[in-house]
């Protein structure tokens, strides 16, 4: 019992550092350039079928070609800030909202529209392999993206707080007009922010890669979880969504060992309501960081 | 004086439609094209007046279907009560998520619609002694038995859900004209200023919930006999979710007609298209969908009926200038 329990628990831990790596993109572009990103999901499945292809035609390993997915997913988001976010900006939320919906509608479309609604599926050698230890067992696949993404996560955190991009990008999130007084160009700010929520995204595809089937509708779970996970974080806050992903990782594996095998997003789901119920302005209390 | 006739035009246009068109394709074009205006309506009186930018109305689609249904294969009670009785559970159902929902506010609220809707189809995926869980279960067809909602002709389906579309259109020319109106006016354009200005924002909020989601469910209960058939994937569909809010944007958000107009769009967009390119295509409609959003967002965020207004203003400027 114990045993199972604790089984399930480092299941959660795993996937909750990829739903980690999602969440932070859509809180940080929440945090500094004010909107939710519903594309965030989709970038995830790109990032996914671009590690696909590296991996079948050139024969890259899933998790190498994240050299690949993560710079072209950032120049995606520059473009994708510049082109059309850049021109929504303002205290309407309604066209905010429905642009970056549309964008994840037409991304999924034209994916199924290209790819179809097959799934892909990278075989590499460590897939199958399992570390076991103390009778629990610990896919290598799993372990080493859950380590990457967090890797990922502490240099993100580490960028944000010592580095002038990172730390014009926190002014530029606390303030945007005082920031641009003091010199820090937005659009700038905004497009780098926007840049790296992707590239995370990207991340996350190549690193799912080696052990989830990639298909044009694979981004919508991961995004549902990281809005999830934003709103239990609070809005905007880097290190609160790090933790609700992996609470939410945990919680969901949990249903899934306890409640039964379709259950597990039932149990995020009354997670969800329930926070909304008691806690509305997330776990941390309300402190956007 | 000239629109009155105008109305009563149309209307006699629309009423002689299935007697003059025989293909059948083109009767359940103009079905698809009248239930997603109706939906549209009823999405339009909360996200569009209101701006509370629901995209979770399957929700209340989904309980006003299987509402209806149960009551029929269960109970034998004609889907017509059903219809209603579904429009009451939506009420009700509102009341709960409403309360959840509303704490959050633009696009964390239009999350939080997703999940409640989501959450409900999960349920009745979940528990199939109570509603035939994944595999849904057909309608028993009848044969022509109006009183059960069901027609031989496409024609019966066709005047039933003009009629719902005329009493929607009805209910919120209403409220447009009503100090309610103005209200949800007021409460999406500024909801912190409108309750300044002494507006309960929270009361208007959930009473127009409570009209939007009663609304949606009688198209629920709608759809389902028009299919003969219901499973949760259908009744809760993401998609209805999406058409309601896109054809309201697309025709002009916080419209009377807007809703109706951007439907005529996108559901005769579709058709050509399918009749075009065939439907072997997946996912080029909502391609085109998305495109048209997108282009319509970022030049016209008013929407077609916003064109229009426009045009007429421009029109009377000149007027008064001549």
């Amino acid at each position: 019992m114990v045993g199972t329990i604790i089984q399930a628990v480092i299941n959660g831990l795993l996937i909750g550092g990829i739903y980690a790596l999602v969440s932070i993109g859509v809180t940080l572009i929440f945090g500094v350039v004010k909107i939710v990103n519903f594309a965030q999901g989709e970038f995830v499945m790109i990032g996914m079928y671009i590690s696909f292809f590296l991996s079948t035609q050139l024969g890259i390993d899933p998790i190498v070609s994240l050299v690949v997915t993560m710079p072209v997913l950032f120049v995606v988001g520059v473009l994708v800030q510049h082109f059309l976010i850049r021109r929504v900006l303002g205290p309407n939320d309604m066209p905010q909202i429905f642009l970056t919906f549309a964008l994840s509608l037409l991304l999924l479309n034209l994916s199924l529209m290209l790819f179809t609604a097959n799934y892909r599926t990278v075989h590499t050698w460590y897939s199958d392999e399992a570390f076991h230890f103390a009778g629990l067992y610990v896919p290598y696949a799993k372990l080493i993206a859950f380590v990457v993404a967090m890797a990922l996560s502490g240099c993100l955190w580490v960028f944000l707080r010592t580095t002038d991009l990172g730390k014009a990008m926190r002014a530029a999130s606390q303030n945007r007009d005082v920031a641009s007084l003091m010199g820090i160009n937005p659009d700038r700010v905004f497009a780098v922010a926007f840049g790296l929520a992707l590239a995370l995204a990207g991340a996350a595809g190549s690193l799912l890669m080696p052990f989830q089937s990639a298909y044009p509708f694979v981004g919508q779970v991961f995004v549902l979880m990281a809005f999830i996970a934003v709103v239990l974080g609070t809005l905007g806050n880097v290190i609160g969504a790090l933790v609700a992903s992996l609470l939410m990782g945990i919680a969901e594996s949990l249903g899934i060992q306890f409640v039964g095998a379709d259950s597990g997003l039932l149990v995020v789901f009354v997670m969800f309501l329930l926070t909304l119920v008691f806690k509305p302005n997330g776990l941390g209390g309300g402190k956007a960081r | 004086m000239r629109w009155v006739i105008g109305l009563i035009a149309a209307v006699a246009v629309l009423i002689a439609l299935p007697l003059v068109v025989e293909s059948a394709f083109a009767i359940d074009i103009c079905i698809r094209i009248l239930l997603f205006s109706f939906i549209g309506v009823a999405w339009n009186l909360m996200g569009g007046y209101a701006k509370q930018l629901s995209l979770g109305h399957a929700a209340y689609f989904g309980l006003g279907a299987y509402t209806s249904t149960i009551l029929q294969i269960n109970y034998d009670i004609s889907p017509w009560i059903g219809m209603v009785a579904g429009g009451c559970v939506a009420m009700l159902a509102s009341l709960p998520i409403g309360w959840l929902c509303f704490r959050l506010r633009g696009p964390y609220f239009t999350i939080a619609t997703i999940a409640t809707a989501q959450a409900l189809m999960l349920i009745f995926l979940k528990f199939r002694d109570f509603a035939w869980g994944a595999e849904g279960t057909t309608i028993p067809n009848l044969g022509n038995a109006p009183l059960m909602m069901q027609f031989e002709e496409k024609a019966g389906y066709y005047y039933v859900v003009l009629g719902l579309l005329a009493l929607a259109l009805a209910i919120n020319y209403k409220i447009e004209k009503s100090w309610m109106g103005y209200y949800l006016v007021a409460i999406g354009e500024d909801e912190d200023a409108a309750e300044a200005v002494g507006i309960n924002a929270p009361r208007i909020k959930r009473d127009i919930y409570l009209i939007s989601s009663f609304l949606t469910a009688l198209a629920g209960t709608f759809y389902v006999q028009y299919i003969y058939f219901i499973d949760p994937a259908t009744a809760f569909s993401f998609n209805v979710s999406i058409e309601a809010a896109l054809v309201s944007i697309v025709g002009g958000i916080g419209t009377l007609w807007g809703p109706v107009i951007g439907t005529v769009l996108l559901e005769t967009t579709s058709a050509l298209l399918q009749s075009w390119l065939g439907s072997g295509i997946g996912g080029i409609q909502l391609t085109i969908y998305s495109l048209i959003l997108m282009a319509v967002i970022l030049w016209r965020p008013t929407g077609i009926m916003g064109y229009f207004y426009e045009l007429a203003a421009r029109r009377r400027a000149r007027l008064v200038k001549a």
